[in-house]
C-alpha cells in the first residue's frame, strides 16, 4: 500500500481551499507523507495576502454564517498546520511566471517547482487528487 | 465514567481538527495506554475508527453524552504486538474457558473490558494485577483473557509465580469471542 497521497490545487476559492487542506492534514495526521502542487489560481491558497481573502463562488456567500458557527479552523490556520505535519508544498513556476508572481509572494517554506518535480513525487502515489 | 490515561478536549472543533488533535495528544501516550477524546464533531464517530485503524492503534468504542462524543482509542504498536511470542504452556480455548468452572480474569485495560466482556469476568487491567492479587484465590482456576493473547501470556505467568496453582492462558482470546457482550456503557 502507498504511503504517500498527492494532490493537485489548482483553483482559488475558499472552498476549494477547504478541500484541499482537510484532506491534506487529515492525510499526514495519519503518518501519510502528502505533498501539493499549486497551481494556476491554486497558487492564491498560499499567497501571503490571498489566503486571507479567499473567494466564496458567487451566490454562496450565505455560507459565511455556517463557516462562523461550525468551529471549522481558518484559511491560515490549516496551512501553517498542515506544514507543522509536513505536508510539502511545491508551487509551479510556470504559473508564478505568468501571473507575476515570485517566492517572496508566497508562504515560506515552500519548494517551486515544475510538473516534472509534482510527478517524481506522485509517481508511486495513492490516491492522487486534483481539486 | 470510562477509564482512561489522557484525556484530550477536542470539543467545539471541526474535521479535520479532531483527527488532528488526537495525532498530537498520542505522542503522549505510552504504549498500552488509553486515550480519551471528547469531541462535539459528529464526523468524529466515523473519523476516529478510520484513523486508529489506518494508523494502527486500537478504537475501542465511543459513547454519547450531552451532545458530546467519549472517543477511546488504545495505543499499539502493530510491528511488535502482534508477533510476540506466547510461552505460557498451559493454555486453553475460548469454549473451553467458557465451559469451565473456573474464574475468567480479564487483563484488558478497564476502558476495553467497559466496552464489552464476557458476563460474569472479573477485570483486573495487567498493569494493576501486582498489586490487586488478594482479590484472588490461589487455589481457584483462572482463565486469564485479553484480547489477542500477549497480555494474557503474561499475565499469567504473573500469576504463575506468584504461586497461584490453576492458571490458564485463553486463546485467541476476545478476538475469537462471538458469543454475548456484557457492557458497561450505552
Amino acid at each position: 500500500m502507498s504511503n504517500k497521497v498527492a494532490i493537485i490545487a489548482s483553483n482559488g476559492g475558499l472552498f476549494d481551499a477547504y478541500k484541499v487542506f482537510n484532506i491534506a492534514t487529515a492525510a499526514a495526521a495519519s503518518e501519510k507523507e502528502v505533498a501539493i502542487f499549486f497551481t494556476f489560481e491554486g497558487l492564491n491558497l498560499i499567497h501571503k495576502q490571498g489566503m486571507h481573502g479567499l473567494e466564496m463562488p458567487a451566490g454562496k456567500e450565505h455560507f459565511a454564517v455556517g463557516f462562523a458557527n461550525s468551529g471549522v479552523p481558518s484559511i491560515p490556520q490549516l496551512v501553517e498546520m498542515a506544514q507543522e505535519l509536513g505536508v510539502k508544498f511545491i508551487a509551479c513556476q510556470m504559473t508564478m511566471d505568468v501571473m507575476g508572481l515570485t517566492k517572496a509572494d508566497l508562504v515560506e517554506d515552500i519548494e517551486v517547482g515544475g510538473a516534472v518535480t509534482f510527478l517524481e513525487f506522485a509517481k508511486d502515489a495513492a490516491p492522487t487528487l486534483t481539486f | 465514567m470510562v477509564k482512561s490515561d489522557v484525556q484530550l478536549d477536542a470539543k467545539g472543533l471541526a474535521c479535520p481538527m479532531p483527527i488532528v488533535k488526537t495525532k498530537k495528544a498520542m505522542n503522549e501516550v505510552a504504549e498500552g495506554q488509553v486515550l480519551e477524546i471528547q469531541a462535539t464533531d459528529k464526523g468524529s464517530v466515523a473519523d476516529l475508527a478510520a484513523w486508529s485503524k489506518t494508523v494502527g492503534h486500537q478504537y475501542i468504542g465511543s459513547h454519547e453524552e450531552n451532545g458530546v462524543f467519549y472517543h477511546y482509542i488504545r495505543k499499539c504498536n502493530p510491528e511488535v504486538s502482534e508477533a510476540v511470542e506466547k510461552t505460557f504452556e498451559h493454555t486453553i480455548s475460548n469454549e473451553e474457558a467458557l465451559n469451565g468452572k473456573g474464574l475468567i480474569l480479564d487483563v484488558r485495560e478497564a476502558a476495553e473490558y467497559t466496552f464489552g466482556h464476557i458476563p460474569g469476568a472479573k477485570s483486573i487491567p495487567m498493569g494493576e494485577l501486582a498489586e490487586r492479587l488478594t482479590e484472588l484465590n490461589k487455589d481457584e482456576t483462572i482463565y486469564v483473557i485479553c484480547r489477542t493473547g500477549t497480555r494474557s501470556d503474561l499475565a499469567a505467568k504473573q500469576l504463575a509465580e506468584e504461586g497461584f496453582n490453576n492458571i490458564y492462558n485463553v486463546l485467541p482470546g476476545m478476538t475469537g469471542y462471538e458469543g454475548e457482550l456484557q457492557k458497561e456503557v450505552e
